[in-house]
């Protein structure tokens, strides 16, 4: 047992140590990446990651599953594609709509659906996402192309260099990336942070402690589609179209299946789920055009091996592992589990 | 008085939990609520915390109406209340848990500076995880607490929010005998040292009897009794209704 008088030592010996390693650790995998597999699905994975992130905040961190991403994704694909096709507007200011336009939508859908709880928060944005998709497929088809999506975007340039090219979109697109993993970063690091964990484990409890949980909730819902709008822009920028699936229910679907892979709750967890999911998808397909049955046996094999998702298993073991530790320095006997 | 209900009731369908009940608290006492099981002891704490309105009356604090107010805006004025299961968030540290309850106080909202700059929260948690003895385990997870450990923590996260009135559902359940008295020497140590006013609803008759200022007795959703904890205990018909069949 530690010396009582060594309390205020120990206490600052502990203090809460942002995990700069592994933010670091992640942006020097992602700065290779496009050298170990090819430059488009390097940033396909980022993409996605950056929607992943914010996802994460939300159903990760908040405890809040929202089956209707796809809205906010898709939304920033095709107001970042319009705003470029039919404005002829800048890199930046299209990807500024398209942020704008998914936050927007999310005060909306928040305003009238943050008070739900559970399934019935889900099936409501799931409603809304399909509510989105189907005025994309037909009453504003004029716009949108319908099923056809949204072709003839120009090409991007950015200081002259053309995002056309798959090595400068992939920087340009890891910049970001590393931006929002800052931003990810801060903002758990945050009182904000805080209180979206502390929400998630216990609403009643920090309901009783003073907090506004239904402002809490409406908050990580819009800073969440902010990623996801600013993901759909990127996504319409890498692909140089807004296909009408990026509205679909099964974008939400997937990015659920890739949060879940990873570890919801974990910082990387998003980005490694995404990473395993496209990079299975590409490799398989190559082989049979079937891949969605490999796919969907390899994940429920990593869901049995990994309950927590790959990141959260990790976690999860290492955390024991310090408990143990933990004990062990302060004299205390075993707990049972160990 | 410093807090109060006048005449509050609270109906579940057609089922009188709590009926007609004037409760008052005055400032920097300790009253204990009492009553066999069902007698809306747990229901009449509900309604002064806000987690659900009456069916009919009202509640003032400072003499300030409450009644209408949530949960959340009742624990902002200063009145906390813990739970008779405990409520902790399990998957964060002990001190995670006092620090966000602290920082309810301050600025929640805040997107972008680090939780660690909080000087003044992160006084505060760790004065409290002295008070309730669980300095030594701040980098547990909660969930890793004994029960009594627990029960402690509960309490330290109540006072984290900086509570004029602390309300506190039978803290000493499931606690052992050593465990009790001690939870009744914090108790009371925060109500004397700290003037914190406390209601608390308790089964364990030693604890109310020994620390409290005033008892009232509930039965049936209705007053039996009130008065000092000799008096209560005097009472023919509390002995009969609730102590007599101990």
């Amino acid at each position: 047992m530690k010396d009582p008088e060594d309390k205020r030592t120990i206490l600052q010996d502990v203090e809460l140590k942002p995990k700069a390693t592994i933010v670091w650790g992640t942006a020097l995998v992602l700065l290779v990446l496009p050298f170990i597999i090819s430059a488009p699905l390097a940033t396909e994975i980022l993409i996605w990651g950056i929607f992943g992130l914010g996802f994460n905040l939300l159903l990760g961190y908040t405890g809040v599953l929202s089956f209707g991403h796809a809205a906010y994704f898709g939304l920033g694909a095709y107001s970042a594609g319009l705003a470029l096709r039919y404005w002829k507007a800048s890199l930046w200011t299209s990807l500024l709509i398209a942020v704008a336009a998914a936050v927007l939508l999310a005060c909306f859908i928040g305003a009238l659906a943050i008070k739900r709880r559970g399934v019935y928060f889900a099936m409501i944005s799931l409603a809304f996402g399909q509510m989105l998709y189907f005025l994309a497929l037909s009453p504003l088809k004029h716009i949108t192309r319908g099923e056809d999506g949204l072709t003839h975007i120009p090409v991007i340039n950015l200081f002259s260099i053309s995002l056309n090219k798959p090595i400068p979109l992939y920087y340009f697109v890891f910049i970001i990336t590393i931006g929002m993993l800052y931003l990810t970063w801060r903002i758990l690091q945050s009182p904000f942070g805080k209180l979206l964990q502390a929400f998630r484990e216990n609403e009643e409890r920090a309901k009783a402690c003073g907090f506004n949980t239904t402002l809490v909730k409406f908050f990580s819902l819009v800073i969440s589609a902010f990623y996801a709008g600013l993901a759909g822009a990127l996504n319409t920028i890498y692909l140089g179209y807004v296909p009408l699936t990026t509205l679909f229910w099964l974008t939400s679907g997937t990015m659920v299946m890739m949060t879940i892979l990873g570890g919801k709750g974990t910082f990387s967890g998003p980005l490694i789920g995404v990473g395993v999911f496209l990079f299975l998808q590409n490799t398989i397909s190559v082989f049979t055009p079937r891949w969605e049955i490999f796919v969907g046996a390899i994940f429920v094999l990593i869901i049995l091996l990994f309950p927590a998702g790959i990141v959260g298993t990790i976690r999860d073991k290492y955390s024991t592992h310090k408990m143990k530790k933990l004990r062990r320095e302060a004299g205390f006997p075993a707990a049972r589990s160990e | 008085m410093y807090l109060r209900t006048e005449k509050i009731s609270k109906h579940f369908e057609g089922l009188k939990a709590v009926d007609q009940v004037d409760f008052s608290l005055r400032e920097g006492h300790l009253k204990s609520i009492i009553g066999p099981n069902g007698a809306g002891k747990t229901t009449l704490f509900n309604l002064m915390a806000g987690v659900y309105p009456p069916t009919s009356g009202k509640v003032f604090y400072k003499e300030k109406e409450i009644t209408h107010l949530s949960l959340n805006q009742i624990s902002q004025l200063g009145i906390t209340k813990t739970y008779q299961i405990t409520h902790i968030f399990p998957s964060l540290t002990v001190f995670e848990n006092v620090r966000v309850a602290a920082q309810s106080r301050q600025t929640s909202f805040n997107f972008w500076r680090s939780t660690c700059s909080l000087q003044e929260v992160n006084r505060k948690a760790l004065e409290i995880l002295e008070q309730v003895e669980l300095i030594g385990k701040r980098d547990w997870l909660a969930s890793t607490l004994s029960h009594g450990e627990r029960r402690y923590l509960e309490i330290g996260i109540a006072l984290a929010t900086h509570p004029q009135v602390l309300l506190l559902d039978e803290p000493t359940a499931g606690m052992s005998c050593a465990e009790t008295n001690l939870c009744a020497e914090l108790i009371l140590k925060l109500n004397k040292t700290l003037r914190l006013s406390i209601v608390l609803v308790e089964h364990d008759m030693s604890v109310v009897m020994g620390i409290s200022d005033e008892v009232l007795v509930l039965n049936e959703g209705r007053t039996l009794a009130e008065g000092t904890p000799k008096e209560v205990s005097d009472n023919e018909e509390v002995q009969r209704v609730y102590l007599g069949e101990r």
